[in-house]
């Protein structure tokens, strides 16, 4: 086996990212995963790197608990790495990514949906989930300002939440992954088209419902 | 332009990847449905934009890579995935079941066989009262139940002779 997974939780791989970034416009994140199939364990440590912290982000806006969000992010990552000797680029690497991780985040709501009593956000207590606060206090506001911005905050995850799963994860993906329509389209097996049409419902909805906060 | 088409294009203007043309901008400057939806829009965008997400911990890439070791050390552990697919499961489970009961027949059936076919061993006692005992019983009386009957016919000769 190659060195460069094993030294993963070490020391980062300066020669590892330095093969690969050499040419980053002319190499694409399908042709690393296939050089992750042939056993070259750098290309793996490489998009593991690369796509740590987008699959971090999106699974706690999908499951509102950054110690889950890192296992299923890792778990996400572990499913690459075992489903490496049948990897065929049919599709972008960050849509296959993306397919496991929605996957992964829709079982973990699902499993956990009678475990995770009616959310309360209490503003003056740390969040029991992540044993934080609900978002940093920013040391500009007054205190009302704060409790304000928590209180929107509260709202927002409850509101995004609340959506219809497709919805949801739709939503997820374009504001805050960045993703276009087609993409989208391609990771929840829509047309382009019913994507576009999905999230327009649920900016909808959003707009509605976040009315008071704006 | 008209309503419809802005609306087709709403989302794309709210968050800036379609940056508009003359025509929207006139349609949107005279219709104020368009606009106060447009201007809504832009402001719900403006506030999801306020829920962040953590950065990964530092410790992330450490459990990672403890949990690819891990998955490294067990190299038969890629056939238990297999058991975790639920299809697979039922399907393993009701091939288990059938093997199961297929067995219990047979054996069943070998029972049967061996009961019609073969004789007690000697050296099992069999107890009495059973039809395995009773007819081993007439086996070996044979001689005696034998004698009975002669018995039984001399008897009705002596009938005979007694009243002719």
């Amino acid at each position: 086996m190659d060195r460069g997974l094993l030294s993963f939780a070490g020391t980062p791989q300066p020669s590892a990212s330095a093969t690969i970034t050499a040419s980053p416009e002319t190499i694409s994140d399908a042709d690393v995963m296939l050089r992750v199939k042939t056993g070259d364990e750098s290309a793996f440590t490489y998009l593991a790197e690369k796509y740590r912290r987008p699959m971090v982000s999106f699974m706690y806006r999908m499951c509102h608990n950054p110690a889950v969000a890192e296992e299923l992010a890792q778990e996400v990552f572990l499913r690459v790495y075992r489903s490496r000797s049948g990897y065929e680029p049919s599709a972008k690497f960050s849509t296959w990514l993306y397919r496991i991780a929605t996957n992964l985040a829709v079982n973990h709501a699902r499993d956990t949906r009678h475990e995770r009593p009616e959310k309360t956000v209490r503003l003056d207590e740390p969040d029991q989930e992540t044993g934080t606060t609900p978002d940093l206090a920013d040391g500009a506001l007054t205190a009302e300002e704060q409790m304000l911005r928590r209180e929107r905050l509260a709202a927002i995850r409850r509101k995004v939440e609340a959506l219809p799963e497709r919805q949801r994860l739709a939503v997820i993906m374009h504001k805050y992954q960045q993703m276009g329509y087609r993409q989208i389209a391609d990771v929840l097996k829509l047309s382009e088209s019913g994507t576009k049409s999905l999230l327009f419902r649920a900016y909808e909805t959003l707009r509605e419902q976040l009315k008071e906060f704006v | 332009m008209n309503c419809n088409q802005i609306r087709e294009r709403l989302l794309d203007l709210a968050t800036g990847v379609d940056p508009g043309t003359p025509e929207v901008e006139k349609h949107v400057a005279s219709c104020a449905a368009c606009a106060g939806k447009l201007e809504e829009l832009r402001q719900t965008m403006a506030l999801l934009d306020e829920w962040k997400a953590p950065e990964p911990s530092p410790y992330f890439n450490t459990r990672l890579g403890a949990r690819l070791r891990e998955e490294e050390a067990r190299p038969h552990a890629a056939w238990l995935n297999w058991l975790r697919r639920p299809a697979l499961a039922v399907s393993l489970a009701a091939v288990l079941v059938a093997g199961v009961l297929v067995a219990g027949n047979k054996s069943y059936f070998v029972e049967i066989e061996a009961m019609n076919t073969t004789p007690p061993a000697p050296s099992v006692p069999v107890q009495p009262g059973t039809a395995v005992g009773d007819l081993q019983a007439l086996e070996r009386n044979n001689d005696l139940y034998a004698d009975f009957d002669m018995l039984d016919e001399l008897q009705v000769q002596d009938d005979v002779t007694a009243n002719p």
